[in-house]
């Protein structure tokens, strides 16, 4: 473990006031001794940096798959005081609601397996890879209702059913949106990339449960042994990519504006309450409204071609959840006996509120938010439910994912994308991408365990297994 | 070629090393260009854009974000370019060719150009920096 760091729990480690420069509360991040290994300094400077934030409450947290980003540490999660604190782009990404869904069927193992046609079929349907374009011609006029209204818009427009939006956080779409905070160069992005998955680590699988942990939640939840199901995991595309560039621009002299001292540029940002910060806010949740739109209609595309290829019904395909893992968000904690508004930015970590929650279907309240986390590709993929330790302790958050150990560099110096497909294939797995490259960047190997990671999240309590689920088949953006 | 890509978990790192501000910029865009779209890429369509900022940090940052805006909004890949810095002013001549799926889809779409760690430096060997592409 690095030089400075306190171990404070079995799973939990602290990065006292001091560790850099400048921190008003401690930092706090969740880690098995194992993953620990893999622990790079810079995200832990990262975790600290965020702790100089002006109006941070508690602690600066970090999930298990904590990894070197820019800005915030991957998996990072922070509140501040909605009174005294900031809004940062650096804790949101620039891919704003990067996010995943998981959509189940009737279909049995059986009825997919080695089913290549499936996997042909989906990745000529779904646009994928750099330079991807929908066939969907989107006017003004749909951009706007999109960044509005997002899943909600799609699905009243046709690309699904009502009960979608009960599955998604948010019900589908954020009610601050606002539009006139998205530049015309974001929306010329946005035009061409409805129903598009992206590329780098965005994927559609066919995946199968393999193993219940928490039967009743699995059955609240929808999901049973052997059964088919479909994980969509992408984001606001070049629309959200340009809202944090153009609010970067914005809020970094604001900063100097408002007199805020940062560590590091990325971390640039603005008083919640400063024009500059409402505008951003604004901003941001056009972007994530548009991400909710995005993964609307790649469910209904995916809905379509399963429906055509097994003469299953639209609506025998409910969807059994949708999460942001990219996101600033206004919500309510109790802290130190006090109720409060607050601002949680999580950067690749997971909602995750537990039981009770006001934002939770009716059905679901008892059980806690149902929380996604893919694997890698090859590797298992978890349904989690939110927990009340999280909200007690990590703001209803948890992992996003199996976080990354090896760079891109390493990566294609290890493992070519060709064998990478082959060694899949005999384990049952068939990988569609444009290009090999994409492949091998995202190799099982160069990701944490997903295991692991959900194993330490289980311990620690802030969200509890119910399910595992394997890949059958797997479309690389 | 005078960058190189560095380890970095998530993103991509490239390390540049120039004689001047002019070649730093040029070689930057080529690896960002390189990233996105592999090696294989042609000229033949121009295209010009014009950068004021405050900094020669936010200028760079400021010019490659709108190579990526351009690159996306027209469908073009770039191959060359040629830079004129004057102060905090920046007018760049680039040559592309259109998207091309079959020669230009071996790359990592480029999210942003982050500014964590961005710090352009001038010694006795002329000009370097690091750079974080989010990808």
């Amino acid at each position: 473990m690095l030089e400075g760091i306190n171990r404070i729990g079995m799973h939990e480690w602290e990065v006292p006031v001091g560790y850099v420069a400048g921190m008003r509360v401690p930092g706090r991040f969740f880690l098995s001794e194992s993953l620990a290994r893999t622990l790079e300094p810079g995200a832990v400077q990262q975790l600290a940096n965020v702790a100089t934030l002006p109006g941070i409450l508690k602690n600066s947290l970090a999930m298990p798959d904590i990894h070197w980003g820019y800005g915030f540490p991957i998996g990072g999660v922070a509140a501040f005081s909605v009174d005294e604190g900031i809004i940062s782009p650096g804790g949101v990404g620039f891919d704003i609601n990067c996010g995943v869904r998981l959509l189940s069927t009737p279909l049995l193992h059986k009825d997919v397996a080695g089913r290549r046609d499936l996997i042909d079929e989906l990745f000529r349907t779904v646009p994928t890879g750099v330079g991807a374009k929908s066939a969907m011609k989107v006017s003004p006029r749909v951009l706007e209702d999109m960044m509005v209204k997002g899943a909600q818009w799609a699905v009243r427009t046709g690309y699904g059913v009502e009960r979608d939006l009960m599955r998604c956080e948010e019900g589908g779409f954020m009610k601050s949106a606002d539009i006139r905070a998205v530049s015309a160069k974001a929306k010329l992005r946005g035009f061409p990339q409805g129903g598009t998955l992206g590329s780098g680590n965005h994927f559609l699988e066919i995946q199968v449960v393999r193993e219940i942990f928490d039967p009743v939640a699995a059955k609240a939840f929808g999901l049973a042994l052997g059964q088919v199901c479909c994980m969509i995991h992408c984001g606001s595309r070049g629309l959200g990519h340009q809202v944090c560039t153009d609010h970067l621009k914005i809020l970094e002299s604001a900063t100097k504006k408002y007199h805020i001292t940062i560590p590091d540029r990325q971390l640039a940002c603005a008083p919640i309450t400063s024009s500059e910060g409402r505008t951003y806010f604004g901003a941001m949740a056009a972007a994530a409204n548009y991400a909710w739109a995005n993964r609307q209609m790649i469910t209904h595309a995916t809905r379509q071609v399963l429906s055509k290829m097994f003469r299953i019904e639209y609506d025998q395909m409910p969807l059994i959840y949708d999460v942001a893992h990219n996101v600033a968000k206004m919500e309510e904690h109790d802290l130190e006996g006090k109720h409060m508004n607050v601002c949680v930015h999580r950067k690749g970590a997971t909602r995750a509120f537990g039981p009770g929650s006001q934002d939770l279907p009716p059905d679901l309240s008892s059980i806690g938010q149902p929380v996604i986390i893919p694997g890698s590709m090859g590797t298992s993929s978890f349904v989690l439910h939110g927990t009340q330790f999280a909200m007690d302790r990590t703001f209803g958050s948890t992992c996003h994912g199996a976080g990354r150990i090896m760079s891109r560099t390493q990566a294609k110096k290890h493992l070519s994308g060709r064998e990478i497909t082959a060694n899949l294939l005999k384990e049952g797995i068939i990988v569609r991408a444009h290009s090999e490259n994409a492949i091998a960047d995202e190799a099982p190997d160069v990701y944490k365990p997903s295991d692991e990671v959900v194993n330490v999240v289980h311990e620690v309590g802030i969200s509890r297994l119910v399910a595992r689920l394997s890949p059958l088949g797997v479309i690389k953006g | 070629m005078s960058f190189e890509e560095i380890s970095h978990t998530a993103d991509v790192k490239i390390r540049v090393h120039a004689p001047t501000l002019e070649v730093l910029f040029s070689e930057t865009f080529s690896a960002l260009m390189e990233v996105m779209y592999g090696k294989n890429r042609a000229g033949g369509v121009f295209k010009e854009i014009r950068i004021e900022s405050s900094d020669n940090e936010s200028l760079l940052a400021d010019f490659l974000s709108e190579v990526l805006f351009v690159s996306e909004v027209e469908s073009l890949v770039f191959s060359d370019v040629i830079i004129r810095i004057d102060g905090l002013s920046l007018t760049a001549k680039l040559s592309g060719e259109p998207f091309d799926p079959v020669r230009h889809s071996g790359g990592s779409e480029v999210k942003g150009i982050s500014y964590s760690g961005l710090a352009i430096t001038h010694g006795a060997k002329g000009y370097m920096l690091d750079i974080i592409f989010d990808v």
